[in-house]
């Protein structure tokens, strides 16, 4: 089983030829990159974008064997991730090349987003303390900044970080989450 | 760093609350990296990650939909009006009767509520019906000092669904040993002007 295998085997074996090893990096790479284009690019559309530049490049890189440590296939990725949000960043002209370029070549299906009870969330946001309710508000309403919300609440910013923190567990908590 | 296997489970799983911090962009370089690194070769805190970010996206959309009552600062007022969101506020001084209500496109609804809160450690803002029944209240509010008003955002689907009726808002100090002392009382004469069954409570 091609699943089974550690990110060293499956970089051996893009290197060697094996085009069911490529599909197997991308099922693994996927998430993992889209998960930093949500992070960097705030959209999901581009962190689509940015899961079929970064594959597209790390399978050019590994088919020329170009890298030398097959065990450093996660840090190529990210590296490659960092680089190509930069490249963005830097030209939004050149994103919408490459997308012309490469758009249909490979076509990510992101993993199932995580489903959330709304009206579970909105009983247990009304079910926490005032300050703290005030800074999750104040946090997600358009991510402000714990300087804002220090701001308003008269705190530092480190307690406005503790108390977000608490508000969060109490959240999670009340959601049913496990870890 | 070692490379656990696809739905391998992790070993050194990264806290929730870093997570979400990193989400929110608010980590030191440094522990980005980290982060990064870490979740570039484990699937299970990049799962976890995919649930913050659910969390923080539902906590978002519950935000910017006006149906909490929270205390809330000027800033986050003036970002709604921005996002092109119908504010609807008033504006009440002590023992002061408003009269009130909401239209079928108002966005947010605000109360705000003059003040002098210079000699109170702790302040509530307790929710009346018009015979002086407490039915909500907002215990330690979230104020500073030196402020001359608190904000509080009443919640808009409420406020649509509400009959015509009377409420009154009090800021109360709270001192050591319990005791209370009434800063400011402020009654709102809600009018309904948008049809709907009636018959509710206050929350």
């Amino acid at each position: 089983m091609l699943s089974e295998l550690s990110d060293a085997e499956v970089t051996q074996r893009i290197a060697a030829g094996q085009r069911d090893a490529e599909a197997e990096m991308c099922r693994r790479m996927a998430p993992r990159i889209r998960l930093y284009g949500l992070r960097h690019l705030r959209s999901a559309a581009a962190a689509d974008d940015l899961v079929q530049q970064v594959l597209l490049k790390t399978i050019e890189a590994l088919r020329a064997g170009r890298l030398r440590d097959s065990d450093k296939l996660a840090p190529f990725v990210l590296g490659t991730c960092r680089m190509t949000v930069l490249d963005l960043r830097r030209s939004v002209r050149r994103q919408e090349q490459l997308l012309d370029t490469f758009g249909a070549v490979l076509v990510p299906e992101p993993p199932p987003a995580p489903r959330l009870d709304g009206s579970q969330l909105a009983r247990c946001v009304q079910s926490l303390g005032e300050r703290e309710r005030s800074v999750v508000v104040m946090t997600f309403y358009d991510e402000q900044t714990a300087a804002e919300a220090a701001a308003f609440l008269g705190l530092s910013e480190g307690n406005v970080r503790v108390i977000r923190h608490r508000a969060l567990h109490q959240l999670r908590e009340c959601m049913g989450a496990t870890a | 760093m070692t490379t656990p296997r696809r739905n391998a489970g992790c070993s050194n799983p990264i806290d929730a609350a870093v997570l979400m911090d990193y989400w929110l962009a608010v980590l030191p370089p440094q522990a980005e990296e980290t982060l990064e690194e870490h979740v570039m070769t484990c699937d299970g805190c990049g799962d976890r990650l995919r649930e913050m970010i659910a969390l923080a996206e539902g906590l978002g959309a519950l935000a910017r939909s006006g149906s909490l009552q929270v205390i809330v600062g000027e800033q986050l007022i003036t970002h709604a009006g921005e996002r092109g969101l119908r504010v609807r506020e008033y504006a009440a001084s002590p023992g002061e009767a408003i009269q009130c209500t909401v239209s079928a496109d108002d966005d947010v609804l605000a109360a705000r509520l003059a003040v002098d809160v210079t000699k109170a450690s702790r302040v509530d803002l307790s929710w009346c019906d018009s015979r002086g029944i407490e039915h909500r209240r907002m215990t330690d509010i979230p104020i500073r000092a030196d402020t001359d008003r608190v904000i509080c955002q009443q919640s808009i689907t409420w406020a649509k669904a509400s009959p015509t009726s009377t409420m009154v808002a009090r800021l109360i100090a709270v001192e050591e040993g319990g005791h209370e002392r009434v800063l400011g009382e402020y009654t709102f004469h809600h009018t309904r002007t948008i049809p709907g069954p009636p018959g509710w409570e206050m929350p």
